[in-house]
């Protein structure tokens, strides 16, 4: 069994913090929260200190910060409905965009690995893609196909190909067609509650996500003309569920992070525990198996909410909770 | 199912919890007869709920009804319970209505009976020639026909509505362009109002700002309306109420038009259009009677007010150039050369710019650019649009939009491609199919040009003002206790 050594406590955000992005030098930190601010920290002398608060840019609760590849942009997603861009052109943060058009709480932000492209998605269950050109943002899509509120968006690490998860208990895979429209691929069916979350693997072939049914999935790509005969249609990747974790959390897991460096997975559950998985050096790639290596009891006193593994520094993690705040731990063997 | 209705519709939407929507504000009305208490209700096998009195008898109650009306005054939802909203413009209201007129004439009570209008739009026309590999000018008969079969009295083509509307719009245009020089705010771009979807998203989620904008031209099926029922009826010698006006449609959204308050008379009780009925629910009901509709006898599209003119007078389908969902911006462009401009016979160019539905059009002259137009069609590129328009940043003086990917020949009500084809591919077809057709042209119109005579009173009438125009209502978002957000 692993362990995971608890770093640094920040606090600061009044009320719960929903969500924590790493910037991609992993350098600094973005969270965000109930208190409808953005904090940004960096790591000086090794201890993390605050160094922005934006609290300008939202009326309502920021659900969801992402920076962007270049780490020169961060989009905020908000229950006002809106997405704020930020930016860093006149020395510090500032907000010049405003993505408007949802209709109700936006709940998931995520930039493209170009960051030529942004998603956003709503509780008025549509999804939407953005297309960035300087400094302009043209809807490109609204994609109304989940039934029910849409809960995250995450794009693929190296194509422009997404991911959603929603309320409706589906995953959607969305590519652009001939036509320049967004269309849905491939609808991940297995789930038995809301998806709250997912996570591509390090070369995007490989899918986890999390659900309100208390259980992570692992989800294979197979594209067309696959080695294992998996048969495809129209020419499109099937994404099969090849493993579910369950038995292990008691509540239901609201994030989940594929380490793109140490392929380490990790949850965030109801429960305020943090847990951390990997695969099996056995593990058949068809049917992989993956075994807890780390169970982290009361890493927060109140849910946790998120969880995402530094870019740069393998086996730093921070987590965000309902107990307002932030952590940085560090994984080790 | 999908829904039928557009992409701008749906998104207005929010049924999480329960149907019709949480943020439904119907004031639901309860006819206070007078003061009981302790009533027990009880609920019978088929659902119905019934009333047990002390005296121990029972009576049914009523059940609260939402109409399309209501849903339209409500900032709330619209779409959430199609079922129930779009009831009494179903195909089984007006196979209903159908029946119980030939009741009236079997029973002798002639008197009672009423006259049945059919006015067809072209794109369902085109929908359903291709659906049944019929050329657009049988697939017309063959619907005339079956209308006529199944009891309508009187089956009108739309090209004159059609063509009001565009003349009304480009007249429009030219005085809304002209006050824009005299710096009146709210006047330019000037944008299209013949698509519902659009026209109630545009109601509901941007209000005052985006309405002043919007043409006050009513569409081709109001306009249509007006005529059935205010003109043709003087010309029949029946009272409005006594007719009953179907349009036959592309998509749902004008289901919704229809049950606006603007086209409903109080005082008669009667609506411009009493239902509209779409491609799709057309194909439907001619499966589920086992049909056909190759195998349907063919009849006449009526007359009543001429021919479009002598020289093509077997001619009972018209298309208009440029785009398949009435040409709006081609022909204004081209009126507003001429007009603001002197230059006639200008070609009309429209461009793809970031995706075939969104193109651009520019009259240049000297190196100055005189008149920018575009067609914005699809949710995206109206949110676009719409971005633009707020931070001043349109550079348009037109624009045509409608709420549907590829506009009306692809409507969200036509029928479904088959054997895989994708629906740009099937609009497509439709759009060639489109252009095929003999083109009108709005101001040789003889039905048109004599209707502004016989009925109107002259263009620029007030009479044409209160018959061809319309007006928008800002719906306010609603702050209520069940909606409240954290």
């Amino acid at each position: 069994m692993g362990s995971l050594e608890l770093k640094q406590s920040l606090s600061g955000h009044k009320g719960r913090v929903w969500n924590v992005c790493w910037h991609p030098k992993g350098n600094s930190l973005a969270s965000c929260g109930e208190d409808r601010t953005i904090r940004i920290w960096a790591n000086e002398s090794s201890k993390w200190v605050v160094k922005t608060i934006l609290a300008e840019g939202h009326q309502r609760t920021v659900r969801e910060v992402s920076w962007s590849p270049c780490g020169n942009y961060i989009a905020s997603a908000s229950f006002d409905a809106t997405t704020a861009i930020w930016d860093k052109k006149a020395g510090q943060f500032e907000c010049n965009v405003t993505l408007e058009g949802h209709e109700h709480e936006v709940k998931s932000v995520s930039w493209s690995r170009s960051g030529q492209l942004l998603s956003t998605c709503s509780r008025d269950k549509s999804v939407w893609i953005w297309e960035a050109a300087d400094d302009e943002y043209e809807c490109a899509s609204v994609i109304s196909c989940h039934a029910q509120d849409v809960k995250k968006v995450k794009w693929h690490p190296h194509e422009d190909t997404l991911a959603s998860a929603s309320y409706d208990d589906t995953v959607r895979i969305f590519k652009e067609d001939a036509y320049s429209d967004w269309v849905c691929t491939a609808t991940l069916n297995s789930h038995t509650s809301t998806v709250w979350s997912l996570s591509f693997d390090s070369t995007g072939n490989r899918l986890a996500t999390c659900s309100d049914d208390k259980t992570v999935k692992i989800w294979q790509e197979y594209k067309p003309g696959n080695e294992a005969g998996i048969s495809t249609e129209n020419n499109e990747s099937v994404w099969k569920c090849c493993c579910t974790l369950s038995g292990y959390h008691s509540r239901p897991i609201y994030d989940i992070d594929w380490c793109k460096l140490t392929g380490l997975i990790a949850t965030a559950c109801g429960d305020d525990i943090i847990r951390i998985f990997r695969e099996d050096t056995d593990s058949n790639p068809n049917q992989p198996s993956f075994s807890m290596v780390c169970t982290t009891d009361d890493a927060h006193t109140q849910d946790v909410n998120s969880v995402q593994w530094n870019p740069v520094v393998p086996g730093q993690l921070a987590s965000a909770s309902d107990d307002g705040l932030v952590k940085i731990w560090l994984y080790s063997e | 199912m999908a829904s039928r209705f557009s992409g701008a519709l749906q998104l207005t939407d929010l049924d999480d919890f329960i149907t019709p929507s949480l943020e439904c504000i119907k004031p639901i009305e309860i006819p206070k007869s007078k003061a009981k208490t302790g009533a027990k209700i009880k609920i019978q096998e088929d659902g119905a709920y019934v009333e047990l009195n002390e005296s121990g008898t029972s009576e049914k109650l009523q059940k609260v009804e939402i109409t399309l009306a209501d849903c339209l005054a409500c900032s709330g939802c619209i779409t959430s319970a199609e079922s129930v909203l779009v009831t009494q413009q179903s195909q089984e209201e007006l196979l209903r209505v159908l029946q119980e007129n030939q009741n009236f004439r079997e029973n002798g009570k002639q008197e009672e009976a009423r006259f049945i209008v059919v006015s067809l739009s072209v794109q369902p026309v085109l929908s359903l020639a291709e659906r049944y590999g019929l050329d657009p000018e049988s697939a017309t008969r063959k619907l005339a026909g079956h209308f006529r079969q199944l009891g309508a009295d009187m089956i009108l083509d739309m090209t004159a509505a059609d063509d009001f509307s565009l003349l009304e719009s480009a007249r429009e245009f030219i005085e809304r362009y002209k006050s824009s020089q005299d710096n009146v705010k709210g006047q330019i771009p000037m944008l299209a109002s013949s698509c519902p979807g659009w026209v109630c998203y545009a109601e509901k989620t941007h209000g005052n700002f985006i309405l002043p904008y919007i043409s006050v031209t009513k569409s081709p099926q109001q306009v249509m309306g007006s005529l059935v029922k205010y003109h043709l009826t003087k010309y029949k010698g029946l009272p409005p109420e006594r007719v009953y006006h179907i349009s036959v449609m592309p998509c749902y959204d004008k289901k919704l038009e229809a049950s606006r308050e603007d086209f409903y008379n109080e005082l008669k009780q009667t609506r411009d259009v009493d239902c509209v009925i779409t491609s799709i629910e057309l194909e439907n009901m001619l499966i589920s009677q086992g049909v056909s509709l190759n195998d349907v006898e063919s009849g006449e599209i009526d007359r009543p007010f001429g021919a479009y003119n002598k020289e093509q007078s077997d001619k009972i389908l018209w298309g208009h150039q440029g785009s398949g969902s009435g040409g709006y911006a081609h022909f204004i462009f081209q009126y507003a050369a001429y007009h603001l401009f002197q230059e006639a016979n200008t070609t009309v160019e429209f461009k793809n710019l970031r995706n075939p539905d969104f193109k651009e059009a520019v009259l240049e002259k000297d190196g100055k650019i005189l008149l920018r137009f575009a067609i914005a069609n699809g949710f995206k590129n109206i949110q676009n649009l719409v971005q633009k328009l707020k931070r001043g940043k349109s550079p348009y003086h037109y624009v045509e939009v409608m709420a549907c990917p590829s506009g009306c020949l692809n409507g969200g009500a036509q029928i479904r491609p088959q054997d895989g084809l994708q629906p740009r591919e099937l609009a497509a077809k439709l759009e060639t199919v489109y252009h095929s057709l003999p083109l009108s042209k709005p101001e040789e119109n003889c039905v048109t040009l004599s209707l502004y005579t016989t009925w109107l009173e002259g263009e620029h009438s007030d009479k044409s003002a209160a018959f061809l125009h319309t007006q928008y209502h800002e719906i306010e978002k609603m702050n209520t206790a069940l909606a409240i957000k954290w």
